[in-house]
């Protein structure tokens, strides 16, 4: 061990032993979320997917007893499933049951994770479908998540966090049963283990539970903290070349700010002014989309949020040891990309300068403090951050973000922007068709003029004059392209 | 049916849910007429804190029978967050913001439906700037048309999916007459030319927003009176409409159909069968035997989804769809292929499922697990007052109550393997037929 600091205790595994998050209620559903810190962050050097294909051989797969047809068959008649979410640090198994079938369902539940039956077939059948959930899903037919996930990697090169979760190609295509047998001896323990249970069970139930849990090795207790991300010293620039109708950005740095951190809720204050999650109030939303009709909406976030453009409300965890500030642009018309991508580094860079307007600071505090009820009005939902909360060592999501947002102060905001947003040393990820195109548009300093179909107030006119000469700093070092096969590969 | 609320005399309230028969919808609610059309069904429910409201038009692309306005239904969406002189949309916006709102809606073949959760404190405000934008609307030109290029971006975004594709080609294929021959998104030439629409756009409103044609739908943290007051306070004098669109009538289809799209960039091969299917029914069993047929066939319990995607792995993906649609429309079979060469005789296995099922009755402790399956799959979707809002907007879009979900469940619980055969018999025809493939370049079709 070189250096001392590599030991330093984190606050998701620091106690040598599982962690229980339990919800009791009087419904008649119960909800699990067992979450293991055994993402991909941890998997070993040169196996990339080693965690994701874990994960599925114990979600998507047979049972020492049961093949997986017998799992599917004894799942269905009570519609119930356990599904897999696999991040850098978490993987969470989930699923609901009726009271009816609880009994029935946990004996499934705890065969497919403590008991996997590691079939070569099933093997077969879920590495195919790991590659193709990279080569078909993400390269071919979703260019918004490709855009997010070409960034993220981006990023963290040179971390744990650099490979996409669910591995890359041709490690995948390499990794083999054995592999994954042994990353689920190493990683599936007591000490990376958060037991989630809420509902209608009862205490003899959860101690059933955690007894059977209790059967996993104990697991070392602690993990060395990933190094972190290499500061971005200038703009550069990431185009994914592929035949597609539209150019879709995504824009973004790595951040030290998690839940843990005390600039947490004036950060989170910054970036849903500037552009809360699937919500028109944001501000870059109104600028983009209302006033000019660029797209379908543009956001901003501080924590990772894959799967954006499919749900609403983020997935609960995905907890991390560090995050990304990111702008998302939604698919844009190719003529209009250069001042769509200049709008949107006005808007960050007018942020940054001017800080959050006084009704701006207000308004969102308000609605952050009614909108975390929302965030949490399903129990799988609750559960989840309750999870969370314990990973980050804070106190209950709801009750933490509401204390903060009282205390917090308009100063508080524009300090934490001053010290955590970045109108510069980004990084930009454009997926688009002919790629020499926009690399040639992103390195000239020409105006990127627009022209709307309909008559714009003055004030929006005289914007755009400034708007259309916004500077983007990228020399032609600065910016690669990649053809998109070579992504993920 | 016994009456447990006492209710304003002017109005005939009626409600379900208390007596002791198996209801898979296990909510009392109240179902209320307003004298102008409006209805109104409040669903009380004891996830605390939370309100859903879920305002159901029933106008979607189905309604969209002049030619060159193919989309229209889908665009009034967007512009429904245009705004009104009392609340134009910054204000509307900052409203919904202040209030911690979580607002959208949604466009389909059938209906529109306009969303918010809330807190229950700000139901009064909720209901009555919806009031205001159903009654008041009001956009000008330079508005409309910026509007009109945030769908053009909608349907680039989407563009990237072949899936999306298939569906415009799939229903394109095997209609000639009715408008469920487009999507909703419509057809990209007619979004294009939505700029130049202002005036059909004030038409559509005027003939859709109206009384008649709305459900308001209330769950949570609410009582049904406090509920009704503000309705009628808010919505009580929004006046009535006359308009009645004749949708064409599809004619019988009487030879099978085929089509091909072929994707620019790289994607597995797709292959769709659809057959021509009659719209919702709960008085009949045609519906739930097909939606049964949909699990029993191609779920993964099913022999073909064992076979071709765990024994055999030539399919990565198999599904089935049976929509519950106004009027006739497609029951789709979709399989992803791993190899292209494999793509006849996964068409082949389908097929052949499909005669199967015309020929032989299908087993019945497994047509006992599909009814389990699919009361248990709506049982734990109830967790939240919004989920159920939602379930619930897609039922009134048919029929205007709650209780059209007891109907087709009352359905499900009756069918005999014999129902099954004779939905196939009956539907799933040669001649009925639409099959739609997708390869990406350099793959056979």
């Amino acid at each position: 061990m070189k250096l001392a600091i590599a030991l330093v205790l984190t606050a998701a595994s620091a106690i040598a032993q599982m962690r229980v998050m339990a919800l009791p209620s009087k419904s008649q559903l119960v909800t699990f979320r067992i979450v293991f810190l055994a993402g991909s962050a941890a998997d070993p050097p040169n196996e990339p997917g080693a965690a994701y294909l874990t994960a599925m051989m114990l979600a998507r797969a047979g049972t020492k007893d049961l093949t997986y047809r017998q799992v599917v068959d004894a799942l269905f008649p009570m519609a119930a499933s356990v599904s897999a979410q696999i991040d850098k640090e978490m993987v969470t198994f989930s699923g609901v049951t009726h009271t009816d079938n609880l009994e029935s369902y946990y004996k499934l539940l705890r065969a497919m994770l403590l008991e996997p039956g590691w079939r070569a077939d099933d093997f077969q059948r879920v590495k195919d479908d790991a590659i193709n959930a990279l080569r078909v899903n993400l390269r071919a037919n979703n260019d918004e998540e490709l855009g997010k996930e070409a960034l993220e990697q981006n990023i963290f090169q040179g971390t744990p966090y650099e490979h996409y979760s669910g591995g890359t190609v041709s490690a995948l295509e390499k990794l083999t049963l054995e592999d994954v047998e042994r990353f689920y001896r190493q990683q599936y323990n007591q000490a990376n283990l958060i037991l989630g249970v809420a509902g209608g069970y009862s205490p003899a139930f959860l101690e059933r539970v955690k007894e059977d849990f209790r059967g996993l090795p104990p697991g070392k207790g602690f993990r060395p903290r990933s190094n972190a991300p290499a500061p971005i010293t200038r703009n550069r620039a990431l185009i994914v070349d592929k035949d597609t109708r539209s150019v879709a950005f995504s824009i973004g740095y790595p951040t030290p700010v998690t839940r843990a951190n005390p600039d947490y809720t004036a950060l989170l204050v910054a970036s849903s002014y500037l552009g809360q999650h699937r919500s028109s109030n944001g501000r870059l939303y109104q600028r983009m989309r209302e006033a000019r009709g660029l797209n379908y909406g543009d956001y901003a976030y501080i924590e990772y949020f894959p799967r954006g453009m499919f749900q609403f409300e983020p997935s609960p965890n995905l907890g991390r040891q560090y995050e990304a500030f990111q702008i998302w642009i939604r698919p844009v018309e190719p003529p209009t990309a250069h001042f769509a991508l200049r709008l949107a580094l006005y808007e960050l860079d007018k942020l940054y300068r001017e800080g959050i307007p006084e009704d701006g600071f207000e308004h969102t505090r308000d609605f952050l403090s009614k909108y975390v009820n929302i965030l949490t009005s399903t129990k799988s939902a609750e559960l989840g951050y309750a999870i969370d909360s314990l990973y980050y060592g804070i106190p209950p999501y709801n009750q933490y973000l509401k204390t903060h947002l009282a205390k917090l102060t308009r100063d508080d905001v524009n300090h934490a922007i001053k010290r955590y947003l970045r109108p510069d040393r980004l990084v930009i990820v454009a997926v688009t068709k002919n790629g020499e195109d926009l690399k040639k548009q992103l390195l000239s300093d020409a105006p990127s003029s627009m022209s709307y179909n309909s008559p714009k107030p003055g004030d929006l006119v005289e914007e755009d004059k400034t708007v259309e000469k916004f500077p983007v700093h990228l020399a032609a070092d600065d910016v690669r392209i990649v053809p998109v096969d070579q992504v993920f590969e | 049916m016994i009456p447990k609320l006492a209710l304003a005399a002017s109005f005939a309230a009626v409600l379900f849910g208390a007596d002791s028969s198996p209801k898979v919808f296990p909510y009392p609610y109240s179902q209320e007429d307003l004298p102008n059309g409006l209805r109104l069904v409040t669903v009380p429910t004891d996830f605390p804190n939370i309100v859903a409201t879920y305002i159901v038009v029933q106008t979607g692309s189905r309604n969209e029978i002049e030619a060159g306005h193919t989309g229209f239904a889908h665009l009034f969406e967007h512009l429904m967050f245009r705004g009104t002189e009392k609340y134009p949309s910054a204000k509307y916006e900052a409203a919904l913001k202040q209030i911690g709102a979580s607002s959208n809606a949604f466009t389909t073949d059938d209906f529109t439906c306009y969303h918010t959760t809330f807190s229950k404190e700000d139901l009064e405000t909720v209901l009555a700037m919806e009031s205001d934008r159903f009654r008041n609307l009001k956009y000008a030109e330079p508005d409309f048309k910026t509007e009109t290029l945030a769908v053009l971006g909608e349907y680039n975004k989407n563009s990237a999916s072949p899936d999306r594709k298939l569906d415009e080609v799939i229903q394109d294929t095997a209609f000639d007459k009715h408008t469920y021959k487009h999507t909703t998104m419509g057809f990209l030439k007619d979004i294009q030319d939505m700029p130049n629409q202002y005036a059909y756009s004030l038409r559509f409103f005027d003939r859709y927003y109206r009384p008649e044609y709305t459900t308001i739908i209330v769950v949570g943290a609410v009582k049904a009176k406090a509920v009704r007051e503000l309705v009628d306070k808010y919505w009580g004098e929004w006046k009535r409409g006359n308009y009645q669109p004749e949708i064409p009538r599809e004619p019988v289809q009487d030879v099978p159909r085929a089509n091909h799209v072929d994707w620019p960039s790289p994607t597995l091969p797709i292959l769709t069968v659809s057959y021509k299917i009659p719209g919702y029914t709960d008085t009949a069993k045609d519906t739930a035997a097909l939606e049964a047929l949909s699990f029993l066939a191609f779920s993964p319990t099913s022999e073909l989804y064992q076979k071709l995607v765990i024994q055999e792995q030539k399919v990565d993906q198999l599904m089935a769809d049976n929509p519950f649609n106004v009027d006739p429309t497609l029951f789709g079979i979709e399989a992803r292929v791993k190899k292209p060469a494999d793509m006849d005789y996964v068409r082949d296995q389908i097929l052949e499922t499909v005669k199967t099922l015309r020929d032989q009755p299908v087993d019945a402790a497994r047509l006992d697990a599909v009814r389990n399956h699919l009361r248990y799959q709506l049982a734990l979707r109830f967790d939240n007052s919004d989920t159920i809002a939602n379930i619930l907007a897609r039922f009134v879009a048919l029929r205007r109550t709650p209780e059209t979900i007891d109907r087709l469940y009352a359905q499900l619980a009756q069918l005999t393997p014999a129902d099954i055969q004779q939905a196939a018999t009956k539907y799933l025809t040669e001649n009925g037929r639409t099959i739609v493939t997708l390869t990406g370049p350099g793959s056979a079709k």
